[in-house]
């Protein structure tokens, strides 16, 4: 198979995925977003040809079983990793579609998680991992503009500049340090605490990013109706003219997201056809 | 890099060093002593081997280490075993069982197990997986997995009128065009119904028993000669061939899936080969197809061990044939051509003495003799004996009164029991009965025990009781959904159900309007969604008559030029109507498709800029912003009440159902003409109604604290309670299932003749609710007008039995706190970095699984990464051809 045969593989598996996700979640993504998710498949591929050709494993499932919390819970933490490449060292990857600058300027978070996966790995294994790193798919905006101009050869250098792999160290004390942290969670999800996190992080920059935790994670969250702190939020930072209900209610971003969605979704949905109940006639039972 | 296993201590070390573990030494470690037959049946190997496992009597530890032997000491790879429990928490019991042993063999001896390849789960989930599996594929060639309908999508998906129109042309059932097709189906079944939503439910129960028999419709047609079943095996193949032939992906249902599984093992070379052990849980409620699997599965190492109780059968109605277990070591012959071992596990550690002797005294009161008199149609010697030596009264019943009377003296019993500490908890005294419900609510026994237990001031824990419908959270939501989108009128139709129904509406109605008086914000948005309804039906119209007007075929492309101008600028069209047909999004979209050779029609412009621009589920999650919603979610949150929070999480699974099955996008022609609301009420939700969807159940956690369990015996399959208080031994033998009936002549089988078969079902019920009492079990005796008792129950209660008011409690032991719970797992992405974002988020979403209406993110991962993973495999395959 040559490049381009691949290509077109992808193209039609991604095209399978698509339909089988869009008929079992329900939903659909806007003509955009789906041709960068299938963009970020293939520029993976391209970019990162020699990762893809030696996989031994892919999604490999761990468990770490019989954990304690501070409580005294029982508890196991599971995980899936998405690759193990085995040559002459074992490097184990994990994808995330999240930009490489991103993961860059985060490494920590990015750290706790892959130093756990190669602790258990390393233990139901009893082998060693000689790297651990993210692959980061998402692709710099240099590279969609490139996509956006059909621009071949400014496509071709941008890919030569973009490194999506990002080096993960290993360190111990991140493994115990994370297992804890972990089961501090679990206590407090077997507790049923579930408050939301404060106005004041609501209106914080995420890490990394330019958006606020409220833009980047409570509008993209259906229960932020519901949501006390949110609710503080707008009303602490809504225009006075509007009442705080009006303003809350008709959130449902902006005219161009709700164009999108009616558009893409009408697209897909069946037309509805004249359903009568089921199949009641008059004669008494 | 890094130390991986934890400091061995000395014991270990001996151990190691030595490298003498024996599964003996295992066995004092964690203090199991098994007795001779467990031992037996953990360590055999080398031919098919028969568990018959009576109540109580240890099979899932047996299970447990047997398979664990097979891994440590018999070196058998974990992939390499097939291990299918009846219930996926049965199957998550075992793999957290053994993953913790294992993780003792380790500590012992250095040597790490991974069981995350084991193929453990239930029949259906491992079929999918089997499937899935690329052991199984033709090289190279991915396998497709096709999208799988539940119960209530395969209900739909035939419920469709297109779909019921073209399935039962295809059956030619009359060629009266007139004639009411449901009725001549429903007569066929034995009913007087000509309700299509009865024929549906029919024809789903024969179609899914076709497919459990592994019936081929074009075999078996020759052999019928009445013409409505030849109809309905035509309309049978016509359903088999639209999930294969239907443009997209193909489709199958819970039955057929196992069809599925079957045909791919024939088809590849490598499926004999790759289990070196099978077995099976739950065996007497296995059907056909699934002892073709399992068979075939187990062909090339003939390891085979099948578990079971056939006086525990439940489930002929779905297609379970219990001679499958009756006669399994003849079926080894058979399919394998050698004998099979047969060990009894007949210890019941469960039961105090009595109640053992009380339920094998009760299942050998039924004639299981064959006609020819030879054999039997259950296994006869089985010798089950109590390993309790408490011979103290331990079954009893209420005394012979009025219904009323009997259950005032259970409920102040129950409440003795509890307030003098014989219970832990309510929830270790469990009600039983063989059905709860009666047309969508409690029947009269059960309501009647309900009420008085509520009188001692007890509360109870029924969520099968009633229709999930029924439940307060979903009055007021749907109520609100009614004034939203108006309530359809009640046409000259009767009928039970029907009339049923509208009063449901009504209730639904009555508290809407209550809640909007209360909330003047409600009232204010339920009124300002009625008028944008009001408003994009009429822009709907205009458009319709612009295109009229300009004669101008809806269906012709959309021609930005010569449309736009005049859609956009006509008379009496709303702003937004305007805005969206004049926006540059629009004119982008347009011009895209045009590109792309794929241009819209007018009718879909038309459409996309007259449509709400919210789908049912987004209604619902805006809805909780009014308080009385908003409450539901601030008890959660603080861990007071999650009764209410469940209830909401169910109907956003239902709400997500509809934008499943019909549309998310409601487009100002749907709502016009009344579509939507006969649509989403008098089809989808009436639907609902009249399958009697259950209401909220926690899998992990069934038994809330503090509250006393109804069940249906069905139910209480696999549990076990202190105490059992049998709530109405009663159940009416209405001679065999017609469904039985048609499908006999069409099989081979000889089976259990018709004539008993529904008397042997009943037995059977019964014993397995009587065998679930721990210390005590109570029987309502109900005397008087109308009422009637089942035999054997009513000789049993009409010879010597212990009653309530001689019932001398200082015998019974006191029930022990349960603490068999299993460590939990969780995910370090969908748990523990999900919880770190928002505690509430999670709450909502995973915890209480909300389905989210706008998800884009986690489809976009789940492409990606799913895509990606598929490549990887590609790669593989070809370079191990290479």
């Amino acid at each position: 198979m040559i490049n381009s045969e691949i290509e077109a593989e992808i193209r039609r598996m991604f095209a399978e995925n698509y339909e089988l996700m869009r008929i079992e979640g329900g939903h659909s993504l806007s003509a955009d977003v789906k041709e960068t998710a299938l963009n970020q498949v293939i520029h993976y591929w391209r970019k990162m040809k020699d990762v893809a050709e030696n996989v031994t494993d892919t999604e490999v499932k761990l468990n770490l079983p019989e954990l304690t919390t501070s409580q005294g819970r029982k508890y196991g933490i599971e995980g899936v990793v998405d690759i193990i490449r085995e040559e002459d060292k074992t490097v184990m990857y994990d994808i995330k579609t999240h930009d490489s600058d991103y993961v860059r300027a985060n490494t920590a978070e990015y750290e706790k998680q892959l130093n756990v996966y190669a602790h258990i790995w390393q233990g139901l294994r009893g082998q060693e991992l000689d790297q651990t790193a993210i692959i980061a798919t998402s692709y710099p905006k240099a590279i969609a503009n490139a996509l956006k101009e059909n621009n071949e050869r400014r496509l071709a250098k941008e890919l030569e500049s973009w490194n999506p792999l990002i080096d993960i160290p290993f360190k111990q004390e991140n493994v115990e340090e994370t297992i804890r942290e972990f089961g501090e969670v679990v206590e407090a999800i077997e507790s049923r605490e579930f408050k939301p996190p404060s106005v004041d992080k609501l209106k914080s920059s995420l890490p990394g990013k330019k958006y606020t935790f409220a833009v980047q994670v409570c509008r993209n969250c259906d229960a932020r109706f519901s949501c006390s702190a949110y609710r503080n939020y707008i009303r602490s930072s809504a225009a006075k003219s509007d009442s705080m209900l009006k303003r809350f209610l008709n959130d449902f971003g902006s005219d161009l997201e709700r164009e999108d969605w009616r558009f893409s979704n009408l697209a897909v949905t069946p037309s509805p056809e004249d359903e009568d109940t089921v199949g009641e006639v008059s004669s008494p039972m | 890099m890094t130390e991986v296993f934890k400091t061995l201590d000395k014991e270990c070390l001996m151990l190691l060093t030595t490298n003498k573990l024996s599964i003996q030494k295992l066995w004092s470690q964690v203090n199991f002593r098994p007795n001779e037959n467990q031992e037996k049946a953990i360590l055999h190997n080398g031919c098919p081997l028969f568990l018959t496992a009576g109540p109580g009597s240890g099979k899932t530890r047996v299970l447990l280490w047997r398979t664990l032997n097979l891994i440590v000491f018999e070196e058998v790879k974990p992939e390499e075993i097939f291990l299918s429990t009846f219930t996926e928490k049965a199957a998550f019991q075992l793999q957290e069982g053994l993953r913790s042993l294992l993780g003792l063999v380790t500590n012992l001896t250095g040597i790490p197990y991974d069981i995350s390849k084991m193929y453990v789960g239930t029949v259906h989930s491992l079929c999918q997986k089997l499937i899935r599996d690329r052991r199984l594929s033709k090289a190279g060639k991915r396998p497709i997995t096709p999208a799988l309908k539940d119960a209530l999508g395969q209900y739909f998906y035939i419920s469709r009128r297109a779909f019921w129109e073209k399935m039962t042309q295809a059956g030619n059932l009359s060629e009266n065009p007139e004639e009411n097709l449901s009725a001549i189906i429903n007569e066929y079944f034995g009913s007087r119904s000509s309700s299509r939503h009865v024929a549906v439910t029919n024809c789903i129960s024969l179609f899914n028993r076709f497919s459990e028999e592994y019936i081929k419709s074009s075999e078996i047609k020759e052999q019928v000669t009445d013409e409505i079943l030849q109809g309905l095996i035509d309309m049978y193949a016509f359903y088999q061939d639209s999930l294969n032939s239907s443009d997209g992906l193909p489709q199958t249902d819970f039955s057929l899936v196992q069809q599925q599984a079957l045909i791919n093992l024939e088809a590849s070379t490598a499926s004999e080969q790759i289990f070196k052990h099978v077995i099976i849980d739950e065996y007497q409620d296995t059907n056909t197809i699934q002892e073709k699997l399992f068979f075939k599965l187990a062909t090339g190492h003939q390891n085979i061990c099948v578990v079971g109780d056939d006086d525990q059968a439940l489930y002929r109605f779905r297609g379970a044939t219990v001679e499958n277990f009756v006669e399994f070591p003849q079926r080894c012959q058979k399919y394998l051509g050698c004998d099979a071992r047969e060990i009894p596990l007949n210890t019941n550690y469960r039961s105090r003495q009595k109640i053992v002797d009380f339920y094998t005294d009760f299942i050998d009161r039924c004639n299981w003799r064959k006609s020819s008199g030879t054999g039997h149609y259950r296994i006869t010697n089985k010798n089950i004996q109590a390993h309790s030596q408490d011979k103290n009264p331990s079954v009893i019943a209420s005394t012979a009164a009025k219904p009323d009377l009997v259950c005032a003296e259970i409920a102040q019993f129950v409440r003795k029991l509890i307030d003098t500490k014989k219970v832990q908890d309510p929830n270790q005294i469990a009600f039983l009965y063989p059905s709860l419900k009666y047309r969508g609510k409690p029947s009269t026994q059960v309501k009647r025990m309900m009420d008085a237990l509520e009188e001692q001031g007890l509360k109870v824990y029924a969520p099968r009781a009633k229709g999930f419908l029924a439940v307060e959270e979903a009055i007021a939501v749907f109520g609100v959904y009614l004034k939203i989108f108006g309530k359809p009128a009640k046409g000259s139709f009767s009928g039970e159900d029907y009339n049923d129904f509208h009063e449901w509406m009504k209730e639904c109605v009555s508290q809407a309007n209550l809640l909007i008086q209360r909330d003047k914000n409600l009232a204010s948005y339920v009124k300002e969604r009625r008028e944008e309804i009001k408003t994009v039906t009429k822009d709907y119209q205009i458009l319709l008559q612009v295109a009229q007007d300009n004669q101008w075929d809806l269906k012709q492309p959309y021609d930005i030029v010569l449309m736009q101008r005049s859609l956009s600028n006509a008379n009496g069209i709303s702003t937004s109507a305007k805005k969206a047909i004049g926006s540059s999004y629009f004119k982008r979209v347009v011009e895209k498709r045009i590109e792309e050779g794929n241009p819209f029609s007018l009718s879909y412009v038309i459409n996309a800029a007259t449509s709400v621009d919210w789908s049912v589920l987004d209604l619902f999650y805006r809805l909780c912003i009014f308080d009385h919603f908003k409450t539901m979610f601030d008890l959660a949150e603080t861990g007071k009440d999650e009764g209410p929070i469940c209830n909401l999480g169910l109907i956003t699974q239902y709400l997500a159902r509809f934008t499943d099955e019909y549309t998310s996008v409601i487009t100002a022609q749907f709502l016009s003409d009344k579509k939507f609301q006969v649509t989403f009420f008098m089809s989808f939700l009436y639907s609902l109604f009249r399958l009697g969807e259950s209401e909220y159940e926690d899998a992990d956690d069934p038994f809330p604290k503090g509250r006393i369990p109804f069940l249906t015996i069905h139910q209480s399959k696999g549990l076990e309670f202190p105490v059992v208080i049998l709530g109405n031994p009663r159940k009416d033998d209405r001679g065999p299932q017609r469904i039985e009936q048609i499908v006999r002549p069409l099989i081979e089988r000889e089976g259990e003749p018709l004539e008993r078969m529904s008397s042997f079902d009943i037995m059977r019920m019964f014993y397995v609710a009587l065998s679930r009492a721990k210390n005590l079990l109570v029987i309502n005796h109900y005397k008087g007008q109308g009422q009637r008792i089942s035999e054997p129950f009513r000789t049993i209660l009409s010879g010597e039995i212990t009653r309530i008011p001689n019932f001398d409690t200082s015998f019974l032991p006191e029930a022990k706190e349960d603490i068999d719970e299993l460590p939990k797992n969780y995910s370090y992405t969908s748990d523990y970095l999900l919880y770190q974002r928002c505690p509430r988020q999670y709450m909502i979403f995973r915890k209480y699984g909300f389905v989210a209406s706008r998800s884009q993110t986690m489809f976009f991962g789940s492409l990606v990464h799913q895509t990606i993973e598929d490549l990887h495999h590609l790669l593989t395959s070809r370079r191990q051809k290479s």
